[in-house]
């Protein structure tokens, strides 16, 4: 694939290597002419151009009615709006990711129409919230925007479902356990399998019946 | 009197945030506190020191009521997103907003946007003065 990435701040330059590695074809963009001449001379195969990707000619340069994905990765939200809307409305890209630095400007990218604003601070928040907090439930992977999670959950002693085979437990709809851990050993469950205490599940389960699980499994939220 | 918010402090924003406030009910908006401070002491209107990005300062500066946004902040792209979100979301009557650069003037104008170009305003002006 042809990705377009238009500020090469931490963000643009980790996802412009990591995409690079991945064999696909890779063009940073960033305004900066300082960051732009020694990252020309660090970075082999990866085009780089210099100038503001807000602007039309800018991103023509890079090639952008060519593009499979369109990523608009500065630190200002109101250029990475503008990016994006420049490369679907104005370019026709049918894939574009907005890096959104403040959460407060997040409306803004709403009604702007922006495809996927990525909002790595809410993510971050989240993934640290999680840690802190010393629940048996944890979020392993978030899918379609958080609808659908895969969740770790840690089996206590007291549990509702501890020493109950699969087939007596009845879990909510909307959700499914995918495998068992205990210890080095992963059970792939079957009716037959039983729940024991200090076992974790991995389930899969959509976000709204999440706290159901949680109570099916745990026996408390 | 109408109700008009003005998004940035700098010079023209200041100029005529100070005028306007004397007749009109004047809402000036700006992220810097210092440009704000600039505002001399007859200016009789509202200053709110946050970011015009975040809805939460449109929405406290009325922007639901407003009859007119007056977007000039130096920078074109933040005129653009705000005069653009405040058309479609809020319909705000008049939104005047500075633009800079030609070519986002004509890929980003709509209906019911006035887009301003100093520079283009200035050359009319200097040609009229020789014609």
């Amino acid at each position: 694939m042809y990705i377009v990435i238009a500020g090469a701040g931490r963000l643009g330059l980790i996802l412009a290597e990591r995409l690079k590695e991945d064999k696909h074809q890779v063009c940073l963009i960033d305004k900066n002419r300082e960051l732009c001449d020694s990252l020309a001379s660090k970075l082999d195969n990866i085009m780089i151009i210099c100038g503001d990707a807000t602007y039309p000619g800018v991103l023509r340069e890079a090639k952008i009615e060519k593009v499979d994905v369109s990523v608009a990765a500065t630190s200002a939200d109101e250029d990475n709006i503008i990016i994006s809307y420049l490369a679907k409305d104005f370019f026709g890209i049918k894939r574009t990711v907005s890096r959104v630095n403040d959460p407060k400007h997040i409306p803004l990218y709403k009604y702007m129409k922006v495809d996927n604003p990525v909002d790595s601070i809410s993510i971050i928040a989240r993934v640290v919230e999680e840690e802190a907090s010393f629940s048996d439930v944890m979020n392993l992977l978030s899918i379609k925007k958080g609808r659908l999670s895969i969740v770790r959950v840690d089996i206590p002693e007291d549990s509702p479902v501890a020493n109950k085979s699969l087939k007596d437990i009845e879990l909510p709809s909307n959700s499914v356990l995918i495998s068992v851990l205990r210890g080095p050993e992963i059970v792939i469950p079957s009716g037959s399998t039983t729940i024991l205490p200090g076992d974790e599940i991995i389930a899969a389960t959509l976000i709204d019946s999440e706290t159901d699980l949680t109570r099916s499994l745990i026996g408390k939220v | 009197m109408k109700y008009v918010i003005i998004v940035g402090c700098s010079r023209a924003g200041r100029a005529l945030a100070q005028e306007l406030s004397s007749k009109e009910n004047v809402v000036v908006i700006d992220k810097s506190l210092k440009n704000l401070d600039l505002l001399k002491e007859d200016f009789n209107g509202k200053k709110i020191w946050a970011d015009a990005l975040d809805v939460v300062t449109l929405e406290k500066a009325g922007i639901k009521e407003a009859d007119a946004l007056f977007l000039l902040t130096g920078n074109d792209n933040l005129n653009l997103v705000v005069g653009k979100v405040a058309k479609r979301k809020y319909k705000t009557e008049k939104v005047v907003l500075q633009v800079n650069d030609a070519m986002k003037k004509k890929i980003f104008g709509e209906e019911g946007l006035t887009i301003i170009n100093k520079t283009y305003l200035l050359g009319e002006v200097l040609k009229k003065c020789i014609l």
